[in-house]
């Protein structure tokens, strides 16, 4: 959306990423605010920005495939957990930081490609089962293939460093996160875009449409496929690196599920409503503890039983918002613009 | 519009609330699974961990200091787990009591940075090697100890000349898998003869083919490596079945839960365990008794009681080493030896290169659908099994 009396006399101005001076100097404050932050929140807070910003990236990634090209997939975590095992197996090997974190994302987007050959051929819940199964093979090769994931026992991974500047707090790390989750979102927003991006718009309105006027589409399903499986083991290496520790269990199908969950409840198909939903989905548990926490401070007997409700509420949030808002808090979002670019003249 | 703004403020607000720091005391935080999928033995040892804190502070606390505990519901989700710790740190906690194995070891490299003893319930034998986790610490025996302790108990009982016959059955998850190459090698070196594997899921609502798949082997004994739900599948299957073998559970397969799942197919068979049966004849008992107001609890229960009670020791032993801090209970606790929980468990003692409390398991029966202390069995504490 548009502000009101934006009008564009180039083609170069209507392709701008961010078209008014307005967007831009609300960029460039929330970015002075966001590397501000570290130094004003706690250490809690700052880790809750950094699983943020990796959930960012994963659902980034995966609204690329499901939002904006119509692939469905469920197999998303387990292609996060690729990146982050290569990585650590890169790291393990004494490789730099930035070649590990590309090597993550280089072998997920080939694996990611790999699975997103059915694509050509199924759709819809087809493909969200091939895509299951996808993670249900990449779990059992975590768990199994003991001489390169650790198996059972997990690897561990040791911090990052970068021209000998080592990222060993949750401090430094939130840089390094925030710096790659901006280059992945940029990534994402500009390659919607692009000749590919249109594509896959193309090819989530109709396949056949698309294939009239000259889409080739196993060329850009798979692309769609690299490019999603790519970012996620980008964030499954940033992962690795902020865990310090690997398991086959923190890539399950649950992984998956929630990364769905928060392009769904983001908003389809926008960048910023993965971003909206990452959010919403990071913070929902954190707060629900706390105000579970806060019950159980001032009745400890109540406690007991409000804590068993948590999960109830989690999941009544999704479903409320399946029903009330559809389209995802992207569409809250711009109903809260367009409110007060007409305010204080509500019609 | 109004509505959106209020309840954006209160969750901003309630963000922010978190940053208060409370007023001085030995803070330990609690990560628990009350609502998760583990939260069937998750809440009782939690509520063994509280209590055991509640009677050390109505107690004189750590030399008079008194004990704050921040208790947080992970629901077994390692993010949430990440971000829990993280809140535990940034309000200064001193030691933790963790609960999971996805969360002990992801947190592992955590700790050892932050300098945090950590006690949790995952016995995961790496866990016990102070090179690879040097500031982890558990009450119980890792299983792959616990798994070679059950063998043990089976052959000193075997009377017939040939050798017994041993089947695994667990699944396929990190937690089935952990013990396995342990009790393998260490069956054969005992003189069993091992006669298959089989996977049983964790959520598996029938164990048919498993039950058939055994048959055919013919094992005197199987052991299960799963939790009391699939246990209790696998035993009642059994049991239709006509399978003759005994079952060897894990620990966190069985407990006072399995017999009204698994009612009568239970019986008889063993299960590994850690920490006294509620009931039982131990000294610390009538402690238990007391707190508890004679309310029968689950042995997780005593078990998250003993952890707690050990760490507190490690605090005071700190305290009268001059200060409370992560770094100086890790080394008092390094220092403990044969510290005795009040019979609760087997007595405790730690090393700077080995972490296993112990080398003793208490093997338990179910008997007229109560579960039964049978006896401790105990290994010498080998070297070459420390983190394998």
């Amino acid at each position: 959306m548009q502000n009101c009396g934006l009008f564009f006399t180039s083609y170069n101005g209507e392709k701008q990423l961010f078209a008014s001076g307005f967007q831009k100097v609300c960029l460039g404050l929330f970015m002075v605010a966001m590397l501000a932050a570290p130094q004003v929140l706690n250490l809690y807070h700052v880790s809750v920005l950094n699983l943020m910003m990796i959930s960012v990236i994963a659902a980034v990634s995966l609204n690329l495939l499901t939002g904006v090209c119509g692939q469905m997939s469920l197999g998303h975590g387990a292609f996060v957990g690729v990146g982050a095992y290569v990585c650590a197996a890169l790291a393990a090997k004494g490789l730099p930081f930035v070649f590990c974190l590309l090597g993550g994302g280089c072998v997920a987007a080939v694996v990611g490609m790999f699975f997103g050959i059915p694509s050509l051929r199924l759709k819809g819940i087809y493909l969200a089962i091939s895509t299951l199964a996808a993670q249900l093979i990449l779990e059992y090769l975590f768990l199994h293939m003991d001489f390169l994931t650790g198996g059972a026992n997990g690897m561990a991974v040791d911090s990052p460093s970068l021209f000998g500047f080592a990222f060993n707090s949750d401090t430094r790390m939130f840089y390094l996160i925030f710096a790659v989750t901006t280059l992945c979102v940029l990534a994402v927003s500009n390659i919607v875009r692009t000749r590919s991006g249109r594509a896959f718009v193309a090819i989530r309105d109709f396949y056949q449409s698309a294939e009239n006027v000259g889409v080739d589409l196993f060329r850009f399903k798979l692309q769609a496929f690299a490019t999603s499986s790519f970012l996620a083991g980008v964030a499954g290496g940033l992962w690795a690196y902020y865990t310090m520790y690997i398991t086959p269990e923190q890539f399950s199908i649950a992984l998956s599920i929630s990364y769905l969950a928060m392009i769904i409840i983001g908003g389809m198909g926008s960048v910023l409503g993965s971003i909206l939903g990452a959010v919403f989905l990071t913070l929902l548990p954190e707060a629900l503890n706390m105000l579970t926490s806060f019950i159980g401070s001032y009745a400890p007997d109540i406690s007991s039983m409000t804590a068993p409700l948590k999960e109830g509420v989690f999941g009544l949030t999704l479903i409320l918002f399946l029903i009330f808002e559809p389209e995802g808090l992207v569409r809250k979002w711009r109903l809260i613009k367009a409110y007060w670019k007409l305010y204080p003249f509500a019609y | 519009m109004k509505r959106i703004m209020m309840t954006m403020a209160l969750a901003t607000a309630m963000f922010l609330a978190t940053t208060m720091v409370a007023t001085a005391a030995l803070k330990v935080g609690v990560l628990s699974d009350l609502t998760g999928p583990t939260s069937s033995v998750g809440v009782p040892y939690a509520q063994g961990v509280k209590d055991c804190i509640a009677h050390v502070n109505a107690n004189g606390g750590v030399n008079g200091e008194q004990i704050e505990i921040i208790q947080v519901d992970y629901a077994y989700n390692v993010q949430q787990a990440l971000s829990a710790y993280k809140r535990f740190m940034s309000e200064g906690i001193v030691a933790l009591q963790g609960w999971g194995t996805g969360d002990t070891e992801a947190l592992v490299k955590f700790v050892s940075r932050d300098r945090i003893p950590v006690f949790s319930a995952s016995y995961s034998s790496h866990l016990m090697d102070p090179s690879a986790a040097p500031y982890n610490f558990t009450v119980a025996p890792d299983y792959s100890t616990q798994g070679r302790a059950g063998l043990k108990y089976i052959k000193d009982s075997w009377k017939e000349a040939r050798p017994p016959r041993i089947a695994f059955v667990y699944p396929d998850k990190p937690y089935g898998h952990v013990p396995l190459p342990a009790m393998k090698e260490y069956a054969v070196e005992l003189g069993f003869e091992v006669t298959g594997d089989e996977i049983l899921d964790l959520k598996a609502m029938d164990a048919t083919p498993q039950v058939l798949a055994l048959k055919q082997q013919k094992p005197d004994f199987v052991w299960v490596g799963g939790t009391t739900p699939s246990t209790a599948v696998l035993m009642k299957d059994a049991s239709k079945q006509n399978f003759g073998g005994t079952f060897l559970v894990n620990i966190w397969g069985n407990d006072e839960n399995l017999h009204q799942m698994a009612g009568a197919a239970c019986e008889g068979n063993l299960g590994m365990q850690a920490a006294a049966v509620y009931g039982q004849d131990v000294p610390g008992m009538a402690l238990i008794r007391e707190l508890t107001k004679d309310q029968p609890q689950m042995t997780h229960y005593i078990r998250g009681f003993v952890s707690t009670l050990v760490m507190v020791e490690g605090m005071k032993m700190a305290a009268a080493n001059g200060g409370v801090n992560g770094e100086s209970i890790k080394n008092a606790l390094e220092s403990m030896r044969d510290f005795d929980p009040m019979g609760l468990a087997p007595a405790i003692s730690f090393f700077s290169d080995d972490h296993r409390p112990n080398m003793a398991v208490n093997v338990c029966t179910v008997k007229e659908g109560k579960m039964t202390f049978l006896q401790t069995v105990s290994l010498p504490r080998e070297a070459k099994w420390l983190g394998k």
